[in-house]
C-alpha cells in the first residue's frame, strides 16, 4: 500500500518533469519559427541581450506570442479537467457550455461600441462577465442532480444564444471596420500579441488556477458523488461557486486577449487521465502542461503553414477538437446511453 | 455494550421537511459505542431523510449531538472526522484505482497540500484489511463486482476511523454471501467501539445482525429495540403491510415475511 502511494508520487513528478520538458522545447521552438530566418543560436543571443531587429523580433513578438500560448493553453487544459472534476463527466468542457462564446460576446461589446481600448483591462472584465454568465446559469439551469443529457442541452442553448448575441454586435457595429476586426478576431489568434495583452490577462488567469487548484481534493472525493463527498467534509456549494468563478476568470481572460478558443480544455485531460489513474486531482496539472503544450505546438503550426494568412488558431484547435470530441462520443456511448451524471 | 457512557451520537426531536412537506417527524434516538442499530420501514418512511440528518447533509430542527457538542456547530472537517457516511449505490464516477478510493476516507484528516501521512496510510491498511479488498490495491474501482465494489465503498468509510458509522442500504443488491460478508463487517466495526447505524430492507438480516431495531413508518420511529419486540409479527403487519411468523433458528427469533396483506 505505501509503496504504491509512494510509486504514484514518483510517476506523477515523472511525468509532470517530461510534460515541462516539453512544454519548454516547443517555447524554444516558438521563438525560431516565424517570417524572419533566424538560427536558434541568433534567437538565444537575442533573447539574452536584446540588441538589434533579431531583439524585437524575438523579445517583442515572438516571446509574448509564446508566453500567451503557454499561459492560455494551460489555463484551457487546467479550466477542463476541474469542469470535468465538478460534473464528474470527462466531456465536460468550457467551449460545449457557451463560456468562450460568452467571453467573446462580452469582449465584442465593449470593443465594438468603442467603450474601450482593445488592451485595457475593460476587455478581459466584460469576457470574465460574459462567462459568469454563461457557466453560471449553466449550473443554475443544470441543477445539482442534472444528467449529462440537461448539462448538454442547457450548454448548446447558451452557446447559441452568446453567438446570437455576437451577431447582434456584429449587426448594430458602428463601424463596419471594427466589425471586420471583431469578426476575425472571434476566429482566436496570437498573432501580433504585446506585453499589453499579457498584462492586462495574467492576473486573471493566475486567479483562476489558484481558484481550480485549490479544489483539487473537492474533485477527488466527488468521484463518490455530491452526497459522500460532502460527509467527508466538503463544501459542495463553494465547490461550485470557484469552480463558476475560476473558470469564468481563465476563459474570459484568455478570450480577451486571445479570441475564442476551444476544446483544449477537453482534449488535455483526456490525454493523461489514464497516467494519472483517472484521478480528478492528480489530473489538473499535467493537464494544464498538456494544454499548454496543445497551444504552443497549435501556434507554431499555424505560423508553418505557407499561404498569404495565417490559419486561426481557434479554427485549428476547433477543427483537430471536434473531431476528438466525436471520438470520445463513440467510445463511450455505452456509458452515455445507460448513465445519468449524477 | 455500556449503557452508562454517553452515546456517541443523540438525536432529540428532530424533524426534517423537505420542499415544505414533513419527512421525519420528532425522532428521538441514541447511538451507542459498540452497538450495531438497524433502521428499517416501509419505502418512503423517511429513513434516508433521518440519516442524511443525522450526517449534518440536510438542516434539520431539534437537537443532534455528537461526543457532547452540538452538531451543527461543528465545521464540515470535524463533523467528517465524526461521522462517516456511506450512501446508497456504492457509487465511483471515475475509474480511479482502488487504494486511492479508500484513501478519501482520510479526506477530513488530510489537509490540501500534503498527501497522506503515516497515520492516514496505517489507517487505509486497516480498513484494507478488515474488508479484504488488499488483492484489490492497484485495480481501477469500476473494474470490480458488485460485491467487491461494496466492500471497497465501506473500506472508504471505515478508512475515517470515526466513532459513528451511517450506512444507506449498504447490501443492497449483493447475492447472500456478500449481503452476510457485509453484514459481519459492519458487526465488527461496532464491536471495535464504533456506533454503526444501517438502513436494511432485509427483516431477516436486520434482525440476525442488529443489536437493536429502529422501525420507521410515514416520518415517525414508531419501535426501538431488540429485534423480537422491534419486528414482532403484529407490528410487520401494521408497518409493512405484510404477514409474518418469527421462527426461531436457535440463535434467536427473525421474522419471514409471507405475503402482502
Amino acid at each position: 500500500m505505501e509503496e504504491a502511494v509512494n510509486a504514484t508520487g514518483r510517476k506523477d513528478i515523472k511525468l509532470n518533469m517530461a510534460l515541462a520538458a516539453l512544454v519548454a522545447a516547443l517555447g524554444v521552438l516558438s521563438l525560431t519559427v516565424g517570417p524572419a530566418a533566424l538560427s536558434p543560436r541568433a534567437v538565444l543571443a537575442a533573447l539574452i541581450d536584446g540588441d538589434g531587429i533579431p531583439g524585437i523580433i524575438v523579445r517583442d513578438i515572438r516571446l509574448p506570442r509564446t508566453l500567451l500560448a503557454g499561459l492560455i493553453g494551460a489555463t484551457f487544459g487546467l479550466a477542463g479537467a476541474a469542469l470535468q472534476g465538478l460534473l464528474r463527466n470527462p466531456l465536460a468542457e468550457p467551449a460545449l457550455f457557451g463560456a468562450p462564446q460568452a467571453a467573446a460576446a462580452g469582449a465584442a461589446l465593449v470593443i465594438a461600441f468603442g467603450l474601450a481600448g482593445a488592451t485595457s483591462f475593460a476587455v478581459p472584465l466584460a469576457g470574465i462577465a460574459g462567462t459568469l454568465l454563461a457557466i453560471g446559469s449553466l449550473l443554475a439551469i443544470a441543477g445539482r442532480r442534472a444528467s449529462l443529457t440537461v448539462t448538454m442541452l442547457a450548454g448548446l442553448a447558451l452557446a447559441s444564444l452568446a453567438g446570437a448575441a455576437i451577431a447582434l454586435i456584429l449587426n448594430l457595429a458602428p463601424n463596419p471596420h471594427v466589425a471586420l476586426e471583431i469578426a476575425f478576431w472571434l476566429l482566436g489568434s496570437l498573432q501580433d500579441r504585446s506585453y499589453d495583452h499579457l498584462v492586462i490577462a495574467v492576473p486573471f488567469l493566475i486567479a483562476s488556477w489558484v481558484m481550480l487548484g485549490m479544489n483539487a481534493g473537492a474533485f477527488r472525493a466527488l468521484t463518490l458523488g455530491e452526497d459522500a463527498a460532502a460527509s467527508l467534509g466538503v463544501d459542495i456549494e463553494r465547490t461550485r461557486r470557484a469552480v463558476v468563478v475560476g473558470v469564468a476568470f481563465g476563459v474570459g481572460a484568455a478570450v480577451a486577449v486571445a479570441g475564442s478558443i476551444g476544446f483544449v480544455g477537453l482534449v488535455a485531460p483526456h490525454l493523461v487521465r489514464r497516467m494519472v489513474g483517472s484521478d480528478p486531482a492528480r489530473v489538473m496539472l499535467p493537464a494544464a502542461l498538456t494544454g499548454a503544450a496543445l497551444l504552443m505546438a497549435a501556434d507554431i503550426g499555424v505560423r508553418l503553414v505557407p499561404g498569404p494568412v495565417e490559419i486561426k488558431l481557434g479554427v485549428v484547435t476547433a477543427l483537430v477538437g471536434v473531431p476528438f470530441f466525436l471520438a470520445m462520443i463513440f467510445s463511450e456511448r455505452r456509458m452515455l446511453e445507460g448513465n445519468p451524471a449524477s | 455494550m455500556t449503557m452508562g457512557a454517553p452515546p456517541l451520537l443523540e438525536a432529540h426531536a428532530v424533524t426534517v421537511a423537505l420542499g415544505g412537506a414533513p419527512v421525519v417527524q420528532h425522532a428521538n434516538l441514541a447511538l451507542r459505542a459498540g452497538e450495531l442499530v438497524a433502521l428499517v420501514g416501509p419505502n418512503g418512511a423517511g429513513k434516508t431523510t433521518l440519516m442524511r440528518a443525522l450526517a449534518g447533509l440536510l438542516t434539520a430542527t431539534g437537537d443532534i449531538d455528537i461526543g457532547g457538542r452540538e452538531l451543527s456547530e461543528l465545521t464540515p472537517r470535524e463533523r467528517a472526522r465524526a461521522i462517516a457516511y456511506l450512501p446508497q449505490g456504492h457509487v465511483f464516477h471515475w475509474p480511479m484505482e482502488v487504494a486511492a478510493v479508500v484513501a478519501l476516507g482520510r479526506h477530513p484528516h488530510a489537509d490540501a497540500f500534503s498527501g497522506l501521512s503515516q497515520v492516514d496510510r496505517e489507517a487505509v491498511s486497516r480498513a484494507m484489511a478488515a474488508t479484504a479488498t488488499e488483492e484489490f490495491t492497484g485495480r481501477r474501482v469500476t473494474t470490480l463486482s458488485g460485491g467487491e465494489r461494496a466492500r471497497v465503498a465501506l473500506a472508504r468509510a471505515l478508512a475515517t476511523e470515526a466513532r459513528v458509522l451511517l450506512a444507506d442500504e449498504p447490501t443492497a443488491s449483493l447475492d447472500p454471501r456478500h449481503q452476510l460478508v457485509v453484514m459481519d463487517l459492519l458487526r465488527q466495526a461496532a464491536r471495535k467501539g464504533g456506533a454503526v447505524l444501517a438502513i436494511l430492507h432485509d427483516l431477516t438480516l436486520a434482525a440476525r445482525f442488529a443489536d437493536r431495531v429502529m422501525v420507521m413508518d410515514r416520518g415517525y420511529i414508531v419501535a426501538d429495540g431488540p429485534a423480537g419486540d422491534a419486528l414482532s409479527p403484529a407490528r410487520i403487519a401494521q408497518v409493512f403491510g405484510v404477514d409474518a411468523v418469527s421462527i426461531d433458528t436457535g440463535e434467536g427469533f427473525v421474522p419471514i415475511a409471507r405475503h402482502p396483506l
